[in-house]
């Protein structure tokens, strides 16, 4: 090592690392402060105790647990059957125009996800009225009743979320040699068998990379059942998912320590994830 | 790494350093906020410094827009600001947001907030976490003369008076009445219903004698002020303060929600929101009577259904055979005035202007004015149109206003969310009002305890 | 460009013609099923944004009652324009400046501080780099979402609240750019050629300009395009510490949801938002995204291709 160089090295990254800590490591300590904290006296886990005794608290565990549930499934499953299926697809054109419809609603996301599909989620106004009254859905409150909400919102994230998990895996795909799939073609391997035994296989640490990030970003559900409550008179409760009663802990309750409290226990499933992902598995190994 | 183990110390001493400086950069962007100036506190809180013609910022829902161009038409002196938001509608909780996120900010808050709330008054009276004063400047401490708040309807204050201070004033009265479809009534031959018991038994023989004909709506939150708060059903009760208390499964209570029960099922209760995008195209003409605030006149009949004058008639609140007559309560919003204002005569002249005056209250406005002399004449108005039938209206209108039942009381968080979350989506689902009653009273009571209540 | 990266970042393998042989039945039913499920999931995808352009061309009614992929027409599209731009004196233009300037400010701050910092943490020795690599993976696998509320409750205690600086700044800190830059500094760049360039006597400072910069405009352009898209659509944060006028387009849409007559209970007549204009805002909304989507999809979907095929 050059000291000279090293001097720069600190330099080139200073910025960023001033950002890291101003708005990573930071606002991190800083709740974990809070949550132990009240009116600046440590509380022990106070904080938390009174969070898990709300009766807010287990129902919105619940909603988001189903609802990352629903979501991890949909995804798992058809983002490889559609990856495969894509894959298989000889026209060139066919397959390139494929991809880009699955991918462009990746462009349409956060609130105007959300209103996009409170439109197609309204019998009276939906491009798909017709399947919704098929559905028995006479009104937006039907369909968006608490009970359909954790297929609703995998239904929103999927259509926004998978197209770029699809081109994901399409690449991925690339990496099995053409002449393995000639010899199971050969051996007289069908389609289905090809995928399952020799494609599938490739994907798998694809697959679990998804999963992770998908199980982190799902717990983390806000902005549609945020959106929806609005919309509907908080029909759809507003105290749906845990980030909403973080939220409503701080501008409603004005209890920055409960606030902190879920932040900190949502932060911690996020961090376990993504640490978990970077140590165990190999996807990031290059250094 | 391990080769770089001996620098250790060099490493951890750049982090140090680089957090410093964070800290250092937080902070330093902190010191622009404090205030400075005024501090005057004749007026019963501590003035903003007063800036002359300053624009003053107005929130407003939809509905409340004309009041604010009325405003501009006649004061062209001074400069407003208009916002539009959901006016805290259902108990949505936005205006205490907003405003939560206003003091963090230590700026950028409105001059004039109109509420469709009743409560935001204990809220908004109080200090902040931080200490700051709370956002609702007190009204009566000498920033508005005590002769203009007389003007006010008996009682029309209370809601937004704590301790003696009143902190909102009040843009209408929201008592219930029965609406009635004359023309329709005569068609079918029917008597108006004056008691809870015949309006369920009008639901029966519509159903069966003229189906697709409607008696009113349970699609919205605040159906529950006129079903349960104009059936005098303890459902919403704070005894005293800070005390919570419920009771579905009283008579009153179970009696209504029988009643509702059943004319969901015969279909002369619909489930559409009045405010539903077809609410009009599918009941126009079809709707022959309901219980509702008197602003269901503008809202409604002139408005949304647009029924025309010579057909529509109002009768006394629904009572219970042999009890007494009682109104309901729903709404009859506020409106605000900041305390960290920055042009309170500007905002004492907006807060008058759009209370009293005929150009927004008499001539614009959906409902029945709070403020006495601009109610007299608003119904002068609807008298001058002949847009009723009766010609007692005046008289039903102004009675049921002192008819409203003091056993349905404000509390710091809204009744329609419970309401919302549970009822509404339950009879959706085809269950009986009756039978989610025992759910709806622990959805209440739970919202209660986190709002700091106990409950009795 | 394209090709750059491609050749960077990639090895795309396009999938091989083979010969055509005579079908089975099985095979029949099997394609059929195939075209099937990909019809139906291009239609899942795609309707919805169709029906999302074709619905700002009609009035309410029409909306309500004319099939939903009828085309309305150019002069309903002039009036629902103009009532939007007319919306609360025109806030719906300052909400997409707000954005604008919230994404662009902080875009051009992410870059400034990730490609120097990717560069380094690939091509120069120095203490605390793994750590820093590590802290930096760690945190770019956490949904940005995770963190927003402890920023808002630091914000808070730093009174920084409502102020510009308090979404341009954690909109700045972006690790996926760091990570990005990291990777393709380490794959595209060698340490000899910047080993060369020290040896004919350039510092630091002007290896790092003059050899490695102009390298760098590819994923420049992708770490641009992921953090604009990113800050551009994110509802979170700004919601909770701005307020007023200085919203974002994608709160105050949610804002415009509240002057929808069919959403909100209380707006009996007078300015309202009709559902064709909500529609317009969210097409508006989202149009700069959607554009770059359009125009740079070969780019985008042959990088995230990529980004797959890397191992």
């Amino acid at each position: 090592m050059n000291a000279g160089q090293s001097r720069y090295g600190y330099v080139f990254v200073s910025g960023y690392t001033l950002l890291l800590l101003a708005f990573g490591l930071l606002p991190t300590l800083y709740a974990l402060y809070l949550s132990f904290t009240r009116n600046g006296a440590f509380v022990g886990v106070d904080n938390f105790v009174r969070v898990f005794g709300d009766y807010r608290f287990l129902p919105a565990v619940m909603h988001v647990a189903l609802y990352v549930l629903f979501w991890l499934v949909s995804l798992i499953v058809l983002v490889v059957v559609l990856a495969i299926v894509v894959h298989g697809i000889r026209v060139r054109w066919l397959g390139n125009t494929a991809r880009f419809l699955f991918y462009i609603p990746g462009a349409i996301a956060g609130a105007s996800s959300v209103l996009l599909w409170l439109f197609v989620l309204d019998p009276s106004v939906s491009p798909v009225s017709a399947l919704l009254h098929a559905m028995g859905y006479e009104s937006l409150i039907n369909v968006v009743a608490v009970g359909n909400l954790p297929v609703v919102f995998t239904v929103i994230a999927f259509w926004a979320g998978a197209g770029s998990w699809i081109v994901i895996m399409y690449g991925a795909l690339n990496n099995v040699p053409v002449e393995v799939m000639e010899a199971a073609r050969i051996d007289g391997a069908g389609p289905v068998q090809t995928a399952w035994h020799i494609q599938l296989p490739m994907l798998t640490k694809w697959i679990s990379y998804m999963g992770v990030m998908s199980l982190a970003a799902g717990t983390q559900l806000f902005v549609e059942p945020k959106i929806l409550a609005q919309a509907t008179k908080n029909i759809v409760p507003e105290d749906y998912s845990l980030n909403q009663l973080a939220y409503l802990y701080a501008f409603r309750q004005n209890d920055f320590s409960g606030s902190a409290a879920i932040s900190v226990m949502l932060l911690v499933v996020a961090l376990g994830l993504s640490a978990i992902f970077i140590f165990r598995g190999k996807l990031f190994e290059r250094d | 790494m391990s080769q770089h183990s001996s620098s250790h110390r060099r490493a951890a001493r750049f982090v140090a350093v680089a957090a410093a400086a964070t800290a250092g950069l937080l902070a330093f962007s902190g010191c622009s906020t404090d205030a400075s100036g005024g501090g005057d506190t004749s007026l019963g809180f501590t003035q903003a410094e007063q800036v002359a013609d300053s624009p003053i910022t107005v929130w407003v829902d939809a509905s409340r827009e004309p009041a604010v161009t009325a405003f501009q038409a006649a004061n062209p002196d001074i400069e407003v600001n208009l916002e539009t938001y959901d006016g805290n509608a259902g108990g949505s909780g936005s205006f205490q947001s907003k405003i939560s996120l206003m003091d963090q900010a230590g700026e950028g808050w409105p001059d004039v907030v109109f509420s469709t709330q009743q409560n935001d008054a204990i809220w908004a009276s109080k200090q902040t976490t931080s200490g700051e004063q709370g956002f609702a400047a007190p009204l009566n401490k000498g920033f508005i003369e005590q002769d203009f708040l007389d003007g006010f309807a008996a009682g029309s204050l209370d809601y937004t008076t704590i301790d003696g201070t009143v902190y909102g004033l009040r843009n209408d009265l929201a008592q219930t009445v029965f609406y009635y479809d004359q023309t329709l009534l005569d068609e079918f031959g029917y008597e108006v219903p004056t008691t809870w018991e015949e309006y369920g038994e009008l639901g029966d023989k519509l159903a069966a004698e003229h189906p697709g004909y409607i008696l009113g709506s349970m699609g919205d939150s605040f159906m529950t002020y006129v079903y349960y708060g104009g059936s005098e059903s303890p459902v919403f009760q704070s005894p005293e303060a800070n005390v919570f208390h419920s009771d579905t499964a009283d008579a009153n209570s179970e009696g209504i929600s029988k009643i509702i029960d059943g004319m969901l099922a015969n279909g002369t209760l619909v489930q559409d929101s009045f405010f539903s995008a077809d609410f009009a195209s599918k009941y126009a003409g079809k709707l022959v009577g309901v219980p509702g605030p008197v602003w269901y006149t503008g809202a409604i009949f002139q408005g949304a259904l647009a029924v025309p004058a010579g057909q529509i008639g109002v009768s006394a609140p629904l009572k219970w055979e042999g009890g007494d007559v009682a109104a309901g309560n729903v709404g009859g919003g506020v409106w605000y005035a900041s305390s960290h204002s920055k042009n309170l005569d500007a905002v004492k002249t907006f807060l008058e202007f759009v209370t009293s005056a005929d150009e927004f209250q008499v001539d614009a406005s959906s409902g029945y004015p709070a403020y006495s002399s601009a109610a007299e004449k608003w119904l002068d108005k609807q008298a001058e149109a002949g847009y009723f039938v009766n010609d007692d209206f005046k008289t039903v209108m102004s009675d049921a206003a002192g008819q409203v039942w003091s056993g349905w009381n404000v509390t710091s968080w809204s009744p329609e969310t419970a309401w919302a979350k549970i009822v509404i989506p339950g009879i959706a689902d085809g269950q009986t009002v009756e039978s989610l009653l025992p759910a709806w009273q622990k959805e209440l009571e739970n919202e209660a305890t986190v709002n700091g209540y106990s409950v009795d | 460009m394209t090709d750059q990266t491609t050749r960077a970042i990639v090895t795309n393998g396009a999938p091989r013609r083979r010969e055509r042989h005579a079908l089975t039945p099985g095979q029949w039913i099997g394609r059929a099923v195939v075209v099937l499920v990909l019809l139906v999931f291009a239609a899942f995808f795609i309707l919805p944004i169709i029906w999302l352009v074709l619905a700002p061309t009609k009035t309410n009614s029409q909306l309500l009652q004319e099939g939903p992929f009828s085309f309305g027409s150019f002069d309903q599209l002039a009036a629902n324009w103009n009532e939007l731009f007319a919306f609360g004196s025109g806030v719906f233009t300052t909400w997409m400046g707000n954005s604008a300037f919230y994404s662009f400010t902080a875009l051009v701050i992410t870059l400034i501080v990730s490609v120097p910092a990717g560069y380094a943490l690939a091509l120069i020795e120095f203490k605390g780099r793994r750590l820093l690599l590590v802290t930096t993976l760690i945190v770019m696998l956490i949904p940005n979402t995770a963190l927003v509320l402890p920023i808002f409750l630091e914000l808070s205690a730093a009174k920084l609240i409502g102020s510009p600086l308090a979404v341009i700044l954690p909109f700045s800190f972006f690790p996926f750019g760091v990570y990005l830059t990291y990777i393709y500094f380490s794959t595209a760049v060698s340490r000899d050629l910047l080993n060369a360039a020290r040896i004919d006597g350039a510092g630091e400072v002007r290896v790092f300009a003059q050899v490695a910069m102009p390298l760098a405009t590819p994923v420049i352009a992708l770490v641009g395009f992921f953090s604009f898209v990113a800050n551009w659509n994110n509802y979170f944060l700004p919601f909770l510490v701005v307020g007023g006028t200085k919203i974002p387009v994608q709160v105050g849409l949610a804002n415009l949801l509240a002057n929808v007559p069919a959403f909100n209970p209380t707006t009996a007549s007078s300015i309202v938002i009709q559902l064709p204009t909500l529609a317009l805002a969210t097409l508006i909304s989202v149009a700069p995204i959607l554009l770059i989507f359009l125009f740079a999809q070969r780019f985008l979907v042959e990088g995230m291709t990529a980004g797959g095929t890397k191992e």
